[in-house]
């Protein structure tokens, strides 16, 4: 799928971007700012919208179909609503008729150990997230990374993973509060 | 690594129901097991987090070019116009 092309290289990833705000923040901007919402609000709430669209983009699970705009619109709808729980029933939010997902704030603990995984493990963290988040595939990753094939890409990533796991197994129980 | 392959095919993709069987009676007898399985969840969960905190530090490089540099004033200008009162 050509999207899925564009958004595995970030070069052309930032121009995706840099459209979709273009294109699609004037609108969300005018509607957040009509409620009472600030600048910064508009911002927050754009982003999040974008964030779940990526998501929805890299795991295939948009209709080819949908109009962007509206569709970002629609989710951003959802969220400024739901941020001032407001009574969302009679709104007709989502075109494509699917449960919106809420993007929440990481709890502390899971930002520290985000932190940390992030300067001690960085490398493994982002091979991680390009299989796991970005859904890019063996090949893909093998390539950005450096990898001779599909292969040794796949053993390094049970490899991270398990390293990644027993990280947060020992960090957890040092940090009291961390939960779920 | 055998066992994270196996956690991870049973948490995401299809394994025969035998296997799966298994799979949940060892959950039960092996807690140890089971510790890791809950574990490996919460390293998916992380590792989500973290895509999300990257794919939003991006944006924020976008927003700033968007409402900092010259070649996109007008933009800027007619977004920042909306929330002046």
């Amino acid at each position: 799928m050509l999207v899925k092309r564009i958004l595995s290289d970030a070069g052309e990833r930032e121009k995706f971007f840099l459209e979709l705000y273009k294109n699609s923040f004037p609108a969300i901007a005018k509607y957040i700012s009509k409620r009472g919402g600030s600048f910064e609000e508009a911002r927050d709430v754009f982003q999040d919208a974008v964030v779940l669209y990526y998501e929805k983009l890299v795991g295939d699970k948009l209709n080819l179909q949908v109009n962007e705009q509206a569709y970002l619109m629609g989710i951003a709808k959802h969220l400024w609503i739901k941020k001032y729980n407001l009574d969302s029933r009679n709104i007709d939010i989502n075109e494509a008729g699917q449960l919106i997902e809420h993007v929440e704030e990481p709890l502390p603990v899971t930002q520290k150990l985000l932190n940390f995984l992030e300067t001690a493990g960085q490398r493994c963290m982002d091979m991680l997230k390009a299989f796991y988040y970005d859904k890019l595939n063996m090949t893909e990753v093998a390539e950005q990374f450096g990898y001779s094939g599909e292969r040794s890409a796949t053993v390094q990533k049970y490899k991270c993973l398990e390293k990644v796991r027993d990280t947060v197994k020992q960090k957890a129980l040092t940090y009291e509060d961390f939960l779920e | 690594m055998n066992e994270i392959k196996q956690i991870e095919d049973h948490l995401f993709n299809e394994v025969d129901p035998q296997e799966s069987v298994l799979f949940e009676a060892r959950l039960i007898l092996n807690p140890q097991f089971a510790d890791n399985v809950k574990w490996q969840q919460q390293t998916y969960q992380l590792v989500k987090q973290y895509g999300r905190k990257k794919l939003k530090a991006e944006l924020e490089v976008v927003h700033q070019q968007l409402f900092t540099q010259t070649e996109h004033r007008s933009f800027a200008q007619k977004i920042r116009a909306l929330f002046s009162w």
